[in-house]
C-alpha cells in the first residue's frame, strides 16, 4: 500500500522532495520453508482483480555458447501443460516425447557431423536448411513429423490457457531478458486459488510438449522482431561487439543455430538448475486480504522441493575496454547514431548519478533537446540513459538525424554535451527541475497493478546480485535525491571517455529514386505506355533509330487526343534526351 | 534426463502421500483446477450517472476521487480529429493537437510554459487522432492550481509560435521518410487504402507538401472548431475533494465560448474491392492481413460477432487460428484476427500473421480453412463457453482503476452509446449461441469477400512451402494485384 502524504511546506522543490522521501510501498514479504519467496501488495483502490506473477532469476546471462536463447526458449514451454494439464493420457505422452527426443537427437548428430562439414568445405549454405537434407535426414525428419502429428492426438492442445481464460484469468504473459523470466496474469479476486494452483502445478511438473513445433515459432519470432525490422540485426551485432566478455554479448532470442539445436536434456537441465523455489520470487498486487491468501500460497507452493545447491553463479566479468570501437551501418532507416559506454550494474553507487545525468538530457526541456533539435536543429529525436543489469551496465547517447546533418555531425555535437557535463555543476534550478520530475514519477509508476509487480520483481532479480531486493523501490527515490552536481561531474569524467566507448552510425541505404512528377501526373494507361516504350527505348543504341521514333510521334501529334499528347511529348523529351546520353558516350 | 525430471516428481507424491493420476495433489489440494470451489463474487457495474456532474455552461464532468497518491489526473476529450481534415489539408488536425502543447500561449513563450512546467513536474499532453481530441494533465495535488491554470490557458489561448512550428514540420518529414522502412507501416498504409478507400480520413496520409503547407492560420481555425466547451467532455481522478474540484472547472472554464457542433466521422466512399494485394520488400518474413468491411458497433449482431471472432481468432491461445498456425504448425509467432466495429460505418474484421516468406500461403490456407469451418459447422459447446466465460469474468476489470472506467463513460458519451450497455452486457454475452455464431460468420465472414494483403518477397512468397502444401495460386484465381511502393514524401508510386 502506498501511503498518502500531506504537504505543508511552501517551498515546491522542498514540498517535493518531502514527497519523494516519504513514498513508501508497503509490502509484505513471506518466505517459505523451500526457500521461495513471496510479496504481497494489497491494493483495495483496485478492486476485483488480482495482478500476480512470479520471477526466475535467470536469463540469457546464464547461457553458454551452444544453448543461447534457452531462457527464452524455456519460457514459451512453461505454457506447454503439465502431466494434468494439457494431456489425455499422461503416459502415452511421456511415451511420444521419448521417441520424438530419440529421432531428434540423431538428427542434432548429423548435422553437427555432416551438415556442418558440408557446409564448412562450401557444398551447402545452410546446414540446418531442410532443402539440403541427406536420405537418411529425410527419413528422421518425416518419421519426426508423423511422432508429433500423434502425439497432438494426446494432447489437449493449450489446456493451459483454456483454464485460465474461462475462469477469467487475462493478459496473461511472460517475457525473457538477459537477468530474469517473469510469468505474469490477472485474475478476478476469488480466484487466487485457480492462481497458485496453476503455477505451483507447472512449477513442479511441467512437460515440455511441441518442443519442436514452438522452435519454429521461436525462429519466427526472431525473424518478426530483429530480421524483419530496419536495424534489428545491426543492434543485435552492435551489442555483440560492445559486451566483450560478458554473457550480454547473445541476443535474449538466441542465435539462430544454437535455437535448431536445443535437445530436451538441455532444457531439462535447465528446469532443474533454476527454476527451483529457492531461485523464484512470487509477487500477489490488488484485491485480497494477505491473511487470506498466506495459507493458499504455504499449501500449493510449500509443495516444491529445495534442492541441495544453490544455482551457479555467473562468473565472467565484462573486461576493460582498450579502444573505441565503431560500427558502420547501411539499412532502411533513418540516418542515426548511438554512442555506449560501460558503467555499473544496477545498484551499483555510481547509478544514482548516471540517472539523474540522463534526466539532465533528457526530455523537452532537457538538454539534448534544447541544442540538437531546436537549437541546432540537426536531430529529429536525441535522448540518453543509463541500463542497470545485473552484472554489468552501460550508457547510451541516441539520436536521429535531420534534414541534411549526418550521424557523425550528431557525434561530435553528443561530444560537446559531454565535456560541459564534465566540466559545468549543472545548476542548482536545473538540478531541482530533474529531481521535482523524478520525485512526481516515483508515484505515477506505482499506480498499475502491473507496473508495480513488475517494479518489485525486477528489483529482488537484479538486486540479489548487489544485495538489495524489493526494498529498492523505497530505497531508490530517496538517493537519487541526494545526487549533487558535484557527483554528476565525477561520473561524467569517469565514464564517458572515448576509450571506453562504442559508437554505431546508421546511414539509409541508397533506395530507388522517386518518380518523376510529370510522369506521376498522367492517368494510369498513359504512363504504363511511357514506361512500356521506355524500357524498350533504353535498348537501342542507334541515335538515328530514336531520332526516327521521335518524327514518327511527331508527325501524330495532330491526331494524337489530348489525353495521350502529354504522354507523346514527355516521350519526346526523353528520346531526346537519351540521344543526348548516346551521342556523349560516342564522344569520349 | 526425463527420466530424471519424472523421479523428481514420483518422490514428491511420494512425500505428500497422494499420488492422484499422474500428478500429485495434497489433501487439500484438487486434481484438477476445475474442481476448485470458488467463493462468489458479486459485481454490479458501476454507473456513468453516479459520477456525472454538469458545469452551468452545459459541459458535462466525470468524477471519480482516490486518495492512495498525491496525484491529480485530468482529461479533457473533444469530437473530432483526422475527420475533420480536408481535402488538401491532411494532417492539420493532428498537427493541431500536437502543436496546442508545443507552441506556448498567446501571453506565455513556448520556452517559459515548458520549463515552468516541468519544474513542476507535471506532464500536460494534447492530442488530435482518428476522431478524437485529447488534453491530459498529470500532476501533483500540492500544485494542482498552478498547473492547471497553465494547463487552460495553453488549450484556451495556444502560442502556435512560429519557430515551434516549423521544428514541428521538420520532424514530422523525418517521421515520414521513415515510412518505407519497416514492413507494419507499409502494411497497415496499404490495409487502410484497401479498406477505406485513399479519400476517406482513415487512410488519408499527409505529405511532405500538405505538412509544409500548414499555416499558423489553418491551426487556428481547426483549434477553434475542435477545442470548445461545446464539444468537451472532462474527466477527473486522483486526490481531489469533488465539490472544490466542481468550483475550480467553473471558474476555469468561465467566459470560454462555445462554437458550432462537430459533425459525426463521414462514412467512406470508396467500394471495397476483394483479391489479393502485394507490395513487395526485401525482408525474409511476410507480413499478411486478410479481411473485409463488417458492421457498426450498435449493430444487433455485435455480440454473436465479437464471441465469433474470440472462438475463431481473436481469444488468444484458446482460439483456432493460434491454435493451428501457431501451436500446431509452427507458422508463425503471431497469428490472430480483430473485430473492429466503427461507431459512424462499417468497421472491419482482420486476420493477420507474420510468416517467413515460403510459408505465408500455407499459414493463409489454413486461417482460410478455419474461417470456412466457422460458417459450416456448429461451434462447440465447451468452445463457446470459454468465450463466453472469458468476456464475462474479465468483465469487472473494465471498471478496476477509476481512470480506465472514466474513460468508458466519457467514450460512451462522445458516440451516444446506450447508457444500459454495461448494465446488460454480461447478459447479452450469455445469450449467444452456436446459431448466432453460425449466422453471423456465414452474413459477415465471407472468404469470396475479403481483401488479402502481403507485404514481403513475391518470388519465394508465390512459390510456397517446400512440401507444396499451399501456393499462392490458389487464391482469388491466381490472379493477384501488385501495389508499388509509393514514394514516402510524395505518395506517389515508385518505379
Amino acid at each position: 500500500m502506498c501511503r498518502r502524504f500531506f504537504i505543508g511546506m511552501t517551498m515546491l522543490a522542498f514540498a517535493l522532495r518531502g514527497t519523494a522521501l516519504a513514498q513508501h510501498v508497503e509490502v509484505e514479504s513471506l518466505l517459505l520453508e523451500n526457500g521461495m519467496e513471496f510479496l504481497l501488495v494489497e491494493r483495495p483502490d483496485q478492486p476485483n482483480s488480482i495482478t500476480a506473477g512470479w520471477v526466475a532469476k535467470v536469463g540469457s546471462a546464464n547461457e553458454r555458447p551452444g544453448i543461447t536463447g534457452i531462457s527464452h526458449f524455456f519460457e514459451h514451454m512453461m505454457f506447454k501443460g503439465t502431466r494434468t494439464i494439457g494431456t489425455r493420457d499422461a503416459e502415452r505422452d511421456r511415451r511420444l516425447i521419448e521417441r520424438q527426443k530419440a529421432v531428434k537427437d540423431r538428427l542434432n548428430e548429423l548435422v553437427f557431423s555432416v551438415q556442418y562439414q558440408r557446409w564448412r568445405r562450401g557444398m551447402i549454405d545452410d546446414p540446418w536448411d531442410p532443402a539440403h537434407d541427406t536420405e537418411e535426414m529425410k527419413s528422421l525428419r518425416a518419421k519426426l513429423g508423423q511422432l508429433m502429428d500423434e502425439h497432438r492426438k494426446v494432447i489437449v492442445k493449450d489446456e493451459f490457457d483454456e483454464v485460465y481464460t474461462k475462469l477469467g484469468g487475462s493478459r496473461m504473459n511472460a517475457f525473457t531478458t538477459h537477468d530474469l523470466t517473469f510469468y505474469f496474469i490477472s485474475v478476478p479476486s476469488n480466484k487466487f486459488e485457480l492462481w497458485a494452483w496453476m503455477e505451483s502445478d507447472r512449477l513442479r511438473d511441467s512437460v515440455f510438449r511441441e518442443f519442436y513445433a514452438e522452435r519454429d515459432v521461436v525462429h519466427e519470432e526472431r525473424r518478426l522482431r530483429t530480421e524483419s525490422t530496419p536495424t534489428g540485426e545491426f543492434r543485435e551485432q552492435f551489442n555483440a561487439m560492445f559486451w566483450q566478455s560478458s554473457p550480454y554479448s547473445w541476443p535474449v532470442v538466441g542465435w539462430p543455430s544454437d535455437l535448431n539445436s536445443y535437445t530436451r536434456p538441455q532444457a531439462e537441465r535447465y528446469f532443474e538448475t533454476y527454476y527451483r523455489p529457492n531461485n523464484i520470487v512470487g509477487i500477489v498486487i490488488g484485491d485480497f486480504q494477505a491473511a487470506a491468501v498466506k495459507p493458499v500460497i504455504r499449501r500449493y507452493f510449500g509443495r516444491l522441493s529445495r534442492p541441495e545447491h544453490d544455482p551457479p553463479p555467473v562468473v565472467t566479468l565484462e573486461v576493460q575496454q582498450k579502444a573505441q570501437m565503431r560500427m558502420l551501418a547501411e539499412c532502411d532507416c533513418q540516418g542515426q547514431v548511438e554512442v555506449r559506454y560501460h558503467t555499473v550494474p544496477f545498484n551499483h553507487a555510481d547509478s544514482f548519478a548516471l540517472e539523474v545525468a540522463a534526466q539532465i538530457l533528457n526530455q523537452r526541456t532537457g538538454r539534448l533537446y534544447k541544442s540538437m533539435v531546436e537549437g541546432r536543429e540537426i536531430a529529429s529525436s536525441a535522448s540518453a540513459g543509463q541500463d542497470s543489469r545485473k552484472y554489468a551496465g552501460s550508457f547510451s547517447f541516441r539520436a536521429q538525424i535531420k534534414g541534411e546533418a549526418t550521424p557523425q555531425e550528431l557525434e561530435e555535437a553528443w561530444y560537446e554535451e559531454i565535456q560541459r557535463l564534465q566540466t559545468e555543476p549543472v545548476a542548482d534550478r536545473e538540478l531541482e527541475k530533474v529531481k521535482n520530475r523524478i520525485a512526481a514519477n516515483a508515484y505515477r509508476r506505482l499506480q498499475s497493478n502491473f507496473s508495480l509487480m513488475v517494479q518489485l520483481g525486477m528489483y529482488e532479480a537484479l538486486g540479489s546480485a548487489s544485495g538489495t531486493g524489493w526494498e529498492y523501490i523505497n530505497d531508490s527515490p530517496a538517493r537519487l535525491q541526494a545526487v549533487t552536481a558535484d557527483r554528476i561531474m565525477d561520473v561524467a569524467r569517469k565514464y564517458f571517455d572515448s576509450t571506453n566507448s562504442a559508437v554505431a552510425i546508421y546511414t539509409r541505404k541508397a533506395t530507388a529514386k522517386p518518380p518523376d512528377p510529370e510522369l506521376a501526373a498522367m492517368d494510369e494507361a498513359s504512363s504504363a505506355m511511357v514506361r512500356q516504350t521506355l524500357s524498350w527505348m533504353s535498348q537501342i543504341q542507334d541515335p538515328s533509330q530514336l531520332n526516327m521514333i521521335i518524327a514518327g510521334l511527331q508527325g501524330r501529334l495532330d491526331t494524337t487526343e489530348p489525353g495521350r499528347a502529354q504522354a507523346a511529348h514527355y516521350l519526346i523529351k526523353k528520346l531526346r534526351e537519351r540521344i543526348a546520353e548516346l551521342q556523349a558516350a560516342s564522344g569520349n | 534426463m526425463r527420466r530424471r525430471h519424472w523421479t523428481f516428481c514420483i518422490t514428491i507424491s511420494t512425500l505428500i502421500g497422494a499420488a492422484a493420476g499422474g500428478a500429485a495433489a495434497g489433501p487439500d489440494i484438487p486434481p484438477h483446477p476445475d474442481e476448485i470451489v470458488f467463493p462468489p463474487l458479486a459485481f454490479e457495474p458501476p454507473k456513468a450517472a453516479d459520477f456525472r456532474h454538469t458545469l452551468s455552461s452545459g459541459v458535462p464532468v466525470y468524477l471519480a476521487p482516490s486518495h492512495e497518491f498525491p496525484l491529480i489526473n485530468v482529461v479533457f476529450s473533444f469530437k473530432g480529429a483526422d475527420d475533420l481534415d480536408g481535402p488538401q489539408e491532411t494532417g492539420l488536425a493532428a498537427s493541431t493537437g500536437a502543436m496546442i502543447r508545443r507552441g506556448g500561449t498567446t501571453s506565455i513563450l513556448a520556452e517559459d510554459l515548458d520549463e515552468e512546467l516541468d519544474f513542476l513536474a507535471a506532464i500536460a499532453s494534447t492530442s488530435s487522432r482518428g476522431t478524437r481530441s485529447v488534453a491530459t494533465l498529470n500532476c501533483l495535488a500540492s500544485n494542482f492550481d498552478r498547473s492547471f491554470t497553465l494547463f487552460l490557458q495553453m488549450l484556451r489561448s495556444p502560442g502556435f509560435q512560429a519557430d515551434r512550428l516549423a521544428i514541428y514540420k521538420q520532424q514530422v518529414i523525418e517521421q515520414l521518410k521513415q515510412r518505407n522502412d519497416h514492413a507494419a507501416s507499409i502494411l497497415s498504409r496499404e490495409w487502410r487504402s484497401l479498406l477505406y478507400g485513399d479519400n476517406h480520413f482513415e487512410a488519408a496520409q499527409p505529405t511532405a507538401s500538405s505538412i509544409e503547407s500548414i499555416t499558423e492560420d489553418g491551426l487556428r481555425s481547426m483549434h477553434r472548431r475542435i477545442f470548445h466547451p461545446g464539444n468537451l467532455i472532462v474527466a477527473v481522478t486522483g486526490d481531489f475533494d469533488p465539490p472544490r474540484m466542481l468550483k475550480r472547472l467553473e471558474k476555469g472554464l468561465a467566459g470560454w465560448e462555445a462554437a458550432a457542433a462537430v459533425p459525426d466521422p463521414p462514412a467512406p466512399r470508396a467500394t471495397f474491392v476483394p483479391g489479393v494485394y502485394h507490395v513487395e520488400k526485401d525482408i525474409p518474413q511476410g507480413r499478411v492481413s486478410i479481411g473485409l468491411r463488417s458492421i457498426r458497433r450498435d449493430h444487433p449482431d455485435y455480440f454473436a460477432l465479437i464471441m465469433a471472432n474470440r472462438i475463431l481468432g481473436g481469444g488468444g491461445f484458446t482460439s483456432r487460428i493460434v491454435r493451428r498456425v501457431r501451436s500446431d504448425e509452427g507458422l508463425a509467432y503471431s497469428a490472430r484476427s480483430t473485430f473492429r466495429p466503427r461507431v459512424h460505418y462499417p468497421g472491419e474484421f482482420q486476420a493477420s500473421f507474420q510468416s517467413k516468406n515460403r510459408t505465408v500461403a500455407l499459414a493463409a490456407k489454413i486461417i482460410f480453412q478455419e474461417i470456412r469451418r466457422i460458417r459450416s459447422e456448429h461451434v462447440g459447446t465447451e468452445e463457446l463457453a470459454t468465450a463466453a466465460g472469458a468476456l464475462i469474468e474479465t468483465f469487472p476489470r473494465r471498471f478496476e482503476s477509476k481512470a480506465g472506467m472514466l474513460r468508458l463513460f466519457v467514450d460512451d458519451e462522445l458516440t451516444g452509446r446506450d447508457p444500459a450497455f454495461w448494465q446488460t452486457y454480461r447478459n447479452h454475452v450469455r445469450a449467444v449461441t452456436s446459431d448466432d455464431i453460425m449466422r453471423v460468420a456465414k452474413k459477415y465472414l465471407v472468404p469470396e469477400e475479403m481483401a488479402f494483403l502481403v507485404v514481403g518477397r513475391w518470388d519465394e512468397i508465390a512459390a510456397g512451402d517446400l512440401e507444396g502444401r499451399a501456393q499462392m495460386s490458389e487464391f482469388f484465381g491466381g490472379s493477384v494485384t501488385h501495389l508499388p511502393l509509393r514514394d514516402p514524401l510524395t505518395l506517389e508510386p515508385i518505379e
